[in-house]
């Protein structure tokens, strides 16, 4: 991969001769390509289910006998799931996910979640976000800590990248991170007239003259993305191996994801939010509300890795939510806010088809609090297993501070 | 004894007139006790003195007839409140009678069957008369202590309940008492329905004692719930079910005596005791305040070290919240919060404790606390002028003040305002917006402010009207044209090294009219116009 720096370089002369000399074009194509030790970046894909999922219709844990009882009108009929290993079966919107667990391309993390108790959204997604739970001082993201180490990353302002309108707390802090809506419209609006004078241009030298500081190298990281997605063109890259996204934004946005990990950019950290997981009211089981949001979970996940077909080698993507639902069903056939959930880890280094971490159980006494499913797995145990186990992480202190469990899941192969 | 205090003040001389020009001096007011230089706005406080226009800010103002009459435009400012509230409570019945009947996603949840309306239209109303004022009160100081004041007693606009309080929040209990006590604001604040349901203490009762309790699991108490929940509680609290701590350690933490103000748990938690019963009415109750006294812990409580004896009522409140209202540490905290606002990112300690001085001699009127924050040397000092990052909000605002336009009082700009990420009265969390440079700073950010401006300046702003031949005359003189866009709307900012650049840039365009749009339009975007 090509180095920030030396594309700002190749960059500038870029100014003066992109379309005069069609042949820099090609070069600085292939420098992505190629320039750098590793011919291939790691990347890592983080899918955040906003509004709690309801781990319990993802994994359904058929051998315990208190899901069927606690849940009679939205326990999903044993003919319809899709049996895993006797113990746990996938709800059947989730297809896609079945042919990889096959593939033993997916991992599944069950009863694992946050140990702060709260039971507030907005409180438990940003505990998540900033990977220190209860530690309200925290403000910037655990994906920007493990971006910040400048030796250990690419220099590139693909560091990690979200799509959606604006940066997600995840992201948010002092590494390069990019909040992009579609890589189509990413950048200044240049009027057709402004053809032999870019917009961009012009800014860019406003800002490389009277900028300072954080200002400074927050402009120069966009004019360098606009400059190097005007070279890439990733939104032209077409999609690969028959995949078919549903359409919808999870389905785009996961489609522009393997655009960008296609065009070598250097995205180490991609992040793709995905709400509508908050089912107080009429959850349904095999069909209705939820079916409907898995079925397009599962329809973008497998589309994003027939897509990258071989690339998947290089490419985990974990599934997230800031808390699970109440094992009982409440009286308007729906779920309330719960504790532990299940998570997904799909990749072709993961330790695949296999249900990882302790089952508590669903009897009463194991139950958290009475009512929910207990947490047995740290989210951050996972999240250190997989930023070690697929991206090589080397030093997770910082990343979540104060942190002291060692990963210890097995979801990828210990070195 | 406030009299007299502000009557020392004035007399002394701001510092300003030492190091600044009058004319640098009013800029630089206006970009912090407002929103930046309207067109005349510099060439008028020049005229009348900068002494006289802080103190004529520091009065309550006056009527604005010309802002008066756009506002009687807005329907949100007229509606009864019961009707908002009925609004809510019949979306609620619709949506629940949709679900129970198997329709999915009715198309008509947010329309309200009366008149047409419905709560998402009239709030949308309201961020659009916020904008409006912003940008055209003559009050700009009290503009900007509103809206500094909704964001430290931050609520968030579509929790449930609040999208029909919301309105009475900012017009009834914030608006009127920007300038008064901070005691009197905290009040209001505390008695609000909405900030009583935003932070849950509407449903905070007294727990229940002895052997059943230790036996009942505390949903109410779990953890923080710090944020809002806008779906519904779970099913075992739907019912007040006991203390919840939410808004007693808000009120602490970020209200009053701050994270570092010295509080523990204990305290927490008898802060809550003594809001126990503090709610909203329901029914035939209206839906203001009201105490049930049935639900108020009686027992002792302690918080901070002051003792509040067993047998307590409404009154104990009362009590609590003058006593924070006036603690030394709420001074430090808040008035540390006044001065990021108005001075400098960076922690200024002479500035906090000017404040703190005018909060302790004046009992705690804003006024006297802005004064001594503007009579301060850190105000003055040449490190903090035009220094600050605007936020979205600043930006959208300063922009179009600076070059004459006007908002057009349709939800419009509040929605530009909102994909720049700030979407008023939609901050989920009770911390309100940040402050500080960093928070505001990424690259989509400001990609996305240099879109606005361009916009902006070409007139393709929905939402705006703009006039630049009001401000800056097309001129084949390129050279005058860019001097004007630096005098008029820049107000002498742009360094140099930005007018060559700009020069360079519109050398070409040889219709004076598109030169222009594109040099106010670099302008706007570039990195001076991003400071204040």
């Amino acid at each position: 991969m090509i180095s920030r720096r030396a594309f700002m370089k190749a960059g500038s002369l870029a100014l003066v001769s992109l379309g005069a000399d069609p042949l820099f074009v090609d070069r600085a194509a292939y420098a992505l390509r190629h320039a750098g030790g590793r011919a291939r970046g790691r990347t890592l894909v983080c899918l955040f289910q906003r509004g709690a999922v309801d781990g319990l219709s993802m994994v359904v844990p058929v051998a315990d006998p208190a899901y069927w009882t606690n849940r009679r009108r939205i326990a999903i009929a044993r003919p319809e799931l899709l049996a895993l290993d006797g113990q746990f079966a996938l709800h059947p919107r989730l297809a896609p996910l079945r042919a990889l667990w096959d593939r033993k391309q997916l991992a599944i993390v069950h009863a694992v979640g946050s140990p702060s108790l709260t039971r507030s959204h907005f409180d438990a997604q940003d505990f998540m976000e900033t990977g220190a739970p209860d530690q309200r001082s925290t403000t910037d993201g655990w994906a920007n800590r493990y971006c910040q180490n400048p030796t250990q990353h690419a220099d590139t302002p693909f560091r990690s990248v979200a799509f959606g309108a604006q940066l997600p707390r995840t992201l948010a802090g002092s590494a390069p991170a990019l909040a992009i809506k579609d890589l189509r419209t990413f950048g200044l609006r240049e009027a057709r007239e402004d053809g032999d004078r870019p917009l961009t241009t012009a800014f860019e030298s406003l800002y490389g003259g009277n900028a300072t500081g954080l200002v400074a190298s927050s402009a120069a990281e966009g004019f360098e993305a606009i400059r190097m997605l005007r070279v890439a063109n990733p939104a032209n890259i077409g999609t690969a191996n028959g995949a078919e996204y549903p359409r919808g934004e999870l389905g785009s946005s996961m489609r522009q994801v393997a655009q960008l990990i296609r065009a070598d950019l250097g995205v180490e950290i991609a992040f793709v939010d995905v709400g509508g997981w908050d089912t107080h009211v009429n959850q349904g089981a095999a069909q209705g509300q939820l079916a409907t949001r898995l079925n397009d979970l599962g329809a973008a996940i497998g589309a994003f890795v027939t897509d990258l077909g071989d690339r998947m080698a290089d490419v985990a993507l974990i599934t997230m939510s800031e808390f699970g639902r109440t094992v009982r069903e409440n009286g308007t056939g729906g779920t309330d806010h719960g504790h532990g959930t299940a998570m997904f880890v799909i990749g072709g280094d993961v330790r695949g088809g296999a249900v990882h971490g302790n089952w508590p159980g669903l009897g009463a006494d194991a139950l958290h609090e009475g009512r929910d499913l207990a947490v047995t797995t740290d989210f951050r145990t996972l999240f250190s297993e997989v930023l070690q186990g697929h991206l090589g992480a080397v030093d997770l202190k910082g990343v979540f501070p104060g942190f002291t469990g060692s990963p210890t899941l097995g979801v990828y192969p210990s070195s | 004894m406030a009299a007299l205090v502000a009557t020392s003040l004035m007399a002394a001389p701001l510092p300003a007139q030492v190091a600044m020009s009058t004319r640098d001096s009013a800029r630089h007011l206006l970009d912090r006790l407002g929103y930046g230089q309207a067109p005349g706005n510099v060439e008028s406080i020049a005229r009348t003195g900068v002494l006289q226009w802080v103190e004529a800010q520091l009065n309550e103002p006056g009527v604005d007839r010309a802002l008066a009459a756009r506002e009687t435009r807005f329907e949100v400012l007229s509606v009864p409140t019961r009707d908002m509230v009925a609004m809510h409570a019949g979306q609620v019945r619709r949506a629940a009678a949709d679900t129970a009947a198997g329709r999915r996603a009715p198309a008509r949840t947010m329309a309200d069957a009366s008149n047409g309306r419905s709560l998402r239209s009239l709030n949308a109303e309201l961020a659009a008369v916020t904008l409006v004022r912003a940008v055209e009160a003559e009050a700009q100081l009290h503009e900007v202590l509103a809206d500094f004041w909704l964001n430290h007693f931050n609520v968030f606009v579509n929790k449930g309940f609040d999208r029909a309080y919301f309105r009475d929040y900012l017009e009834r209990t914030i608006r009127p008492n920007v300038m008064g006590t901070f005691s009197a604001l905290l009040s209001a604040t505390a008695h609000s329905p909405a900030m009583l349901f935003y932070l849950d203490n509407a449903k905070s009762v007294a727990q229940r004692t002895g052997d059943e309790r230790d036996r009942t699991p505390r949903v109410g108490m779990v953890g923080r719930r710090r944020g809002v929940d806008p779906a519904r509680p779970p099913a075992a609290s739907r019912a007040p079910s006991g203390l919840n701590e939410n808004y007693a350690r808000e009120l602490l933490e970020l209200h009053t005596v701050g994270v570092d103000g010295g509080y523990t748990q204990q305290d927490v938690v008898d802060v809550a005791r003594i809001l126990t019963g503090w709610s909203v009415g329901r029914g035939n109750q209206g839906p203001g305040f009201v105490f049930n006294a049935r639900q108020h812990d009686r027992g002792a409580k302690q918080v901070l070290g002051v003792t509040f004896p067993a047998g307590g009522g409404e009154e104990e409140g009362a009590r609590l919240l003058s006593m924070l209202a006036m603690h030394p540490a709420t001074m430090r905290h808040v008035s540390g919060k006044l001065c990021a606002r108005l001075v400098s990112d960076e922690t200024a300690p002479g500035c906090i404790d000017a404040a703190v001085a005018a909060w302790r001699a004046s009992g705690g009127s804003i006024a006297e606390v802005v004064r001594a924050i503007v009579h301060a040397p850190d105000f003055w000092a040449p490190e903090n002028h035009h220094a600050k990052f605007k936020s979205p909000l600043e930006f959208v605002v300063s922009a179009v003040r600076a070059i004459g336009a006007r908002p057009d009082g349709t939800p419009r700009l509040a929605q530009q305002l909102a994909l720049l990420g700030q979407p008023l009265f939609q901050q989920t969390v009770p911390t309100g917006y940040p402050e500080s440079e960093e928070a505001w700073t990424n690259s989509g950010a400001l990609l996305a402010r240099m879109n606005f401006a361009i916009a902006l300046a070409a007139g393709s702003i929905p939402g705006v009207t703009t006039d630049l031949d009001r401000i800056v005359p097309a001129t084949a003189d390129q050279a005058a044209l860019i001097d004007g866009i630096n005098r008029d709307i820049l107000g002498g900012a742009l360094g140099p090294r930005t007018r060559e650049t700009i020069a360079r840039d519109i050398a070409g365009i040889t219709d004076p009219v598109a030169a222009r749009a594109r040099a106010v339009g670099l302008a706007l975007g570039g990195p001076e116009f991003q400071r204040q």
